[in-house]
């Protein structure tokens, strides 16, 4: 029996199907309609000029940058702070299985609940947080409220719950290291910070690479979160792609709404396609 | 006394519609469940009073949907999916709609059309065709006041926006909050914008003309900038933490009687007394926003939503049923019972018995002057959809007047996009 | 070990066990002690223990409007049902597919389908040929949604695994006469089984925590999810905190319960999902 018959075709027809008809098919049409002011009952083909409209609209360019913000600075938080979490659950400590359980858990929540939590947290009179600051002798802040830290209060709860995920990753990556590498560093006489800058930092770096991009993409993509904590607002000081996207579609400007979708992908994968093959380039891989 | 006289009218209300009950009480009883689709924001009271009583007359109950969002119905009446009966705006809003496609006309039905207010029943017609009854009382954008403060200040009405900005200045001086803003429900920072219409309309009256052609812009054009302008000029005298004040806060601010102004709307009176009763709103009364011409101040009005039935429905004949008890006056009665209006019925020959004082003495002055102007929202279908963003963006110091006018032009051209105008 | 490296040992866990508990677990002792407060204590939203312990919000919050939480939950659940069911079966069979036919076609669908990994949905395009097919705003239709989704990630985690299962066991069961169909369900699909956990664990909570397709895909409140219907109590418990969160704790309970049973199979899925995927 030859290979093509031992694993038919069928193997994959199902979820080829499912996946052209509600992903494929609608990211080609979506490239028409994008050209269009479009109703779902009619719609009248416009060419260019839904894209010329959202770069000259200042507001929607905000939200192109702020996404760039946003998945950026939570992408190199989770990089940095995830694998200091990482390193020391998985250095010789007590309870080490108590607390990976504890950093893990936001990752279960749903964002909306979470965010609900960290906008209580963040309640500009009457929160938690700004007791801490005002205890601390800091001034108090707006958080969500004010257009100057609306985006950054968003930024810092997107990172604490993505924490969970890099630090597992980056739990595994680090206990895929083959101990005798230390060993000899330790035979070697190698400080500390030597044996992380030359051994464990190159050996993660698959980990790492794992975490940049999901998080980066994960970033890019955000949606759930800034709905639930700001709606963009104030103003439209932290609106990102998705949300424009969604305000579109809230308005009925479905063809607008279809431009912003495709400007989001075609971001995406400018960003994330180039950047994969030049990590995946730099990767030591373990002999 | 007060209360005397309360429980008195209560009874008087009582018997009144035990009479009407036994006098015109011949609806045809049928059982039927029909869907309907409110907004968000709708105050259920009334509408719940009527409800209940049309299960009881008609055997009609009705399934209520809350749509979440403005676009919701737009998808779902495209989709060919919207409940039996929407509640949805009159006036633009509805020509924007399309309503020949979707919604049912009532040309052929006198028995509901004839009771309409003429006014309403303009707004709720498009090309000759009637499509829907009034759910609730008319609405006012205008400057609540609490009166008690502005006796014992000793501060007149003002007639211009400058005498207004003095009175807070006062106000504020005397150690009171000038003016209450909550900023967390952002679609009530747009009233100062919305609610200043009258004005622009009379200082130019070709405006929103121009405006739909694409010619008049809110940042050039002298007349619809004020009204942005204003928005700078109140920022010293809004409360701290207007922010984060949601309109529950603002609410329970508002009636601890240490803020003079709320820029909003008539109904808000509506919540007011549901939460605090007649010793609140009888200590609050309403003026216009006022414009540079102390001569002239108007009040600008939105109609209220409308109920229509879905073309499409499989029980037209119940919701036809249901339409026409809606605005009878068995129906109006149980409404007003439940809720004290805070404005006009709309119905025809039906006259409200109990209203707030400063609806019947204050906002009913401007009617009976004729100052009084539909909401730009009424007139021209070009209202862009991010407004609040733009209101509210000043409010938290993240725009400059001339800036959010400038991008609220931006976000109407989207609009006018949409809706097929030539803007360039 | 020396006495000082023991010291610094005892030094790390404290300072871990102290920063980890005021970053990770304040917020979740802060939902619960919210949802058990009065009114006006939780409006006033303190870090503190109540004065009274108000257990009985949890009773109002479910049987608000008339069991709406319920009702979601009951949406959510078979949602989140279906769609993971339909992606293990899909899955399994798809990656099983691309690991072991290893040619041109296998890998050109092996690309076609990562696609899926990095690029968003188009939405406004699908709502419009859901409608045609008659799938939007219905239960199967948001299924469907949420496995198209999901194949990408399933079937990459699927292949990867397929890899670790030795050819000859499919050789010695072809020489004794067992057809491809029934190798793979006999066979392979039950040595998938580790792989299966995790998929299912992983979907499940990406399913059950969804939000912004739902409230695309799914709108109006008859067949609203949790996730829909938490968020529309942000305004409709506003003053009242205790009641909002009572509802978050009753939404993050299920994930909870799954993370209390399944935290050691949960943690080893996710590191395999994350780097081999």
């Amino acid at each position: 029996m030859s290979k093509a018959q031992k694993y038919s075709v069928w193997y994959i027809l199902p979820a080829l199907t499912v996946f052209t008809v509600l992903f494929i098919v609608p990211m080609i049409i979506s490239v028409f309609f994008s050209m269009t002011v479009w109703s779902f009952a009619d719609f009248r083909f416009v060419g260019l000029q839904n894209y010329k409209m959202f770069f000259e609209d200042s507001q929607l360019l905000q939200g192109l940058g702020n996404t760039l913000i946003y998945a950026f600075s939570t992408s190199m938080s989770k990089v940095v702070l995830a694998l200091l979490i990482s390193i020391f659950l998985t250095s010789n400590i007590r309870l080490r299985g108590a607390l990976r359980s504890v950093v893990f858990f936001p990752h279960l929540v749903s964002n909306v609940a979470i965010g609900i939590t960290f906008c209580a947290l963040m309640h500009p009179t009457k929160g938690v947080f700004n007791a801490v600051l005002t205890s601390f002798g800091l001034k108090a802040s707006k958080f969500v409220y004010s257009p100057n830290t609306s985006l950054v209060s968003v930024i810092v709860t997107d990172v604490w719950k993505g924490l969970s995920v890099s630090t597992v990753i980056y739990i595994a990556g680090l206990q895929a290291i083959d101990r005798t590498y230390y060993e000899a560093a330790e035979i070697d006489g190698a400080s500390r910070l030597q044996t992380f800058w030359n051994i464990t930092l190159p050996l993660v770096r698959p980990a790492m690479n794992t975490v940049i991009i999901l998080s980066l993409i994960g970033g890019l993509k955000s949606f759930d979160l800034i709905k639930t904590m700001t709606d963009g607002g104030p103003g439209n000081s932290s609106t990102v792609l998705a949300l424009t996207v969604y305000r579109q579609f809230a308005n009925g400007y479905y063809g607008m709404s279809t431009t912003g979708n495709i400007i989001m992908l075609v971001m995406i994968s400018l960003i994330s396609y180039p950047l994969q093959k030049f990590l995946l380039s730099r990767e030591v891989s373990q002999l | 006394m007060k209360k005397l006289v309360s429980l008195l009218l209560a009874l008087a209300l009582c018997l009144s519609l035990a009479s009407f009950a036994s006098a015109e009480g011949e609806w045809e009883y049928k059982e039927a469940t029909i869907s309907m689709m409110v907004g968000n924001d709708q105050v259920m009271t009334g509408i719940d009073a009527v409800l209940a009583l049309a299960k009881e007359k008609l055997g009609i109950t009705v399934e209520i949907e809350n749509r979440v969002d403005e676009s919701v119905l737009k998808t779902r009446l495209a989709a060919g999916e919207a409940t039996d009966i929407v509640s949805y705006n009159c006036g633009a809003l509805l020509v924007a709609q399309n309503p020949a496609a979707y919604f049912l006309s009532l040309n052929d039905h006198p028995e509901i059309t004839d009771r309409l207010d003429d006014g309403f029943e303009q707004s709720v017609t498009v090309n000759g065709v009637t499509y829907g009854v009034p759910i609730d009382c008319s609405n006012a954008g205008c400057i609540l006041y609490w009166k008690p403060l502005y006796e014992e200040l000793g501060l007149e009405i003002p007639k211009t926006w400058d005498e207004f900005l003095a009175n807070c200045e006062v106000i504020k001086n005397a150690g009171y909050n000038a003016i209450l803003s909550a900023d967390a429900k952002t679609s009530s920072t747009q009233l100062i914008f919305l609610g200043d219409f009258y004005n622009v309309m009379a200082e130019d009256p070709t405006f929103v003309t121009e405006f739909e052609a694409g010619r008049a812009k809110y940042a050039t054009n002298p007349a619809a900038f004020k009204s942005w302008q204003k928005y700078e000029t109140v920022l010293p005298y809004l409360q701290d933490g207007h922010e984060a004040c949601g309109l529950e806060d603002g609410l329970e601010l508002f009636a601890s009687g240490n803020s003079a102004h709320w820029i909003y709307f008539s109904s808000i009176l509506g919540n007011l007394y549901d939460l605090y009763g007649s010793e609140v709103t009888d200590n609050v009364g309403i003026f216009a926003i006022p414009g540079d011409d102390p001569e002239n101040t108007g009040i600008t009005v939105w109609q209220p939503e409308a109920f229509y039935i879905n073309k499409n429905s499989e029980k037209i004949d119940d919701c036809l049923r249901f339409l026409e008890f809606y605005i009878s006056d068995e129906a109006l009665d149980a409404y007003t019972e439940a809720v004290v209006p805070h404005g006009a019925m709309l119905v025809k020959g039906y006259t409200i018995m109990n209203t707030y004082p400063a609806v019947a003495n204050d906002l009913q002055a401007y009617f009976d002057a004729g100052r009084t102007c539909s909401a730009q929202e009424f007139i021209s279908a070009v209202k862009g959809a991010n407004c609040r963003s733009f209101t509210g963006g000043i409010l938290s110091g993240l725009y400059s007047a001339a800036e959010a006018a400038a991008l609220y032009d931006e976000d109407c051209k989207l609009q006018a996009v949409q809706l097929g105008l030539d803007w360039e | 070990m020396t006495k000082r490296k023991r010291t610094y040992t005892m030094l790390g866990t404290l300072i871990g066990a102290v920063a980890a508990a005021l970053v990770f677990v304040v917020p979740f002792l802060f939902m619960f002690l919210e949802s058990v407060k009065d009114k006006k204590e939780s409006n006033m939203l303190k870090f503190s223990l109540p004065t009274q312990w108000h257990f009985e919000n949890y009773g109002q919050v479910i049987k608000n409007n008339n069991y709406q939480l319920l009702r979601a939950f009951k949406n959510s659940a078979i949602i989140t049902v279906g769609a993971v069911l339909l992606l293990v079966v899909i899955c399994s069979m798809a990656g099983y597919f691309i690991q072991r036919r290893g040619d041109r076609l296998s890998r050109a669908a092996s690309n076609y389908i990562t696609i899926g990994l990095m690029v968003p949905p188009s939405i406004m395009p699908t709502i419009w040929i859901m409608q045609g097919l008659h799938l939007y705003k219905t239960m199967p239709g948001m299924i469907l949604i949420e496995t198209a989704l999901t194949i990408p990630f399933t079937t990459m985690l699927y292949r990867s695994f397929v890899a670790t299962i030795p050819i000859e066991l499919e050789e010695a069961a072809m020489v004794d006469g067992c057809s491809s169909p029934r190798i793979f369900t006999s066979i392979i699909f039950r040595l998938l089984q580790p792989v299966t956990v995790t998929a299912v664990i992983l979907n499940s909570v990406t399913v059950f925590n969804d939000f912004m397709n739902p409230l695309y895909f799914l709108p109006g409140t008859k067949n609203a999810t949790i996730q829909l219907t938490l968020y529309s109590y942000i305004s409709l418990f506003k003053t009242e905190y205790n009641l909002l969160f009572a509802n978050v704790i009753l939404v993050v309970l299920p994930m909870l319960i799954l993370f209390l049973f399944l935290n050691e199979k949960i943690v080893a899925g996710m590191t395999s999902g994350a780097v081999k995927g």
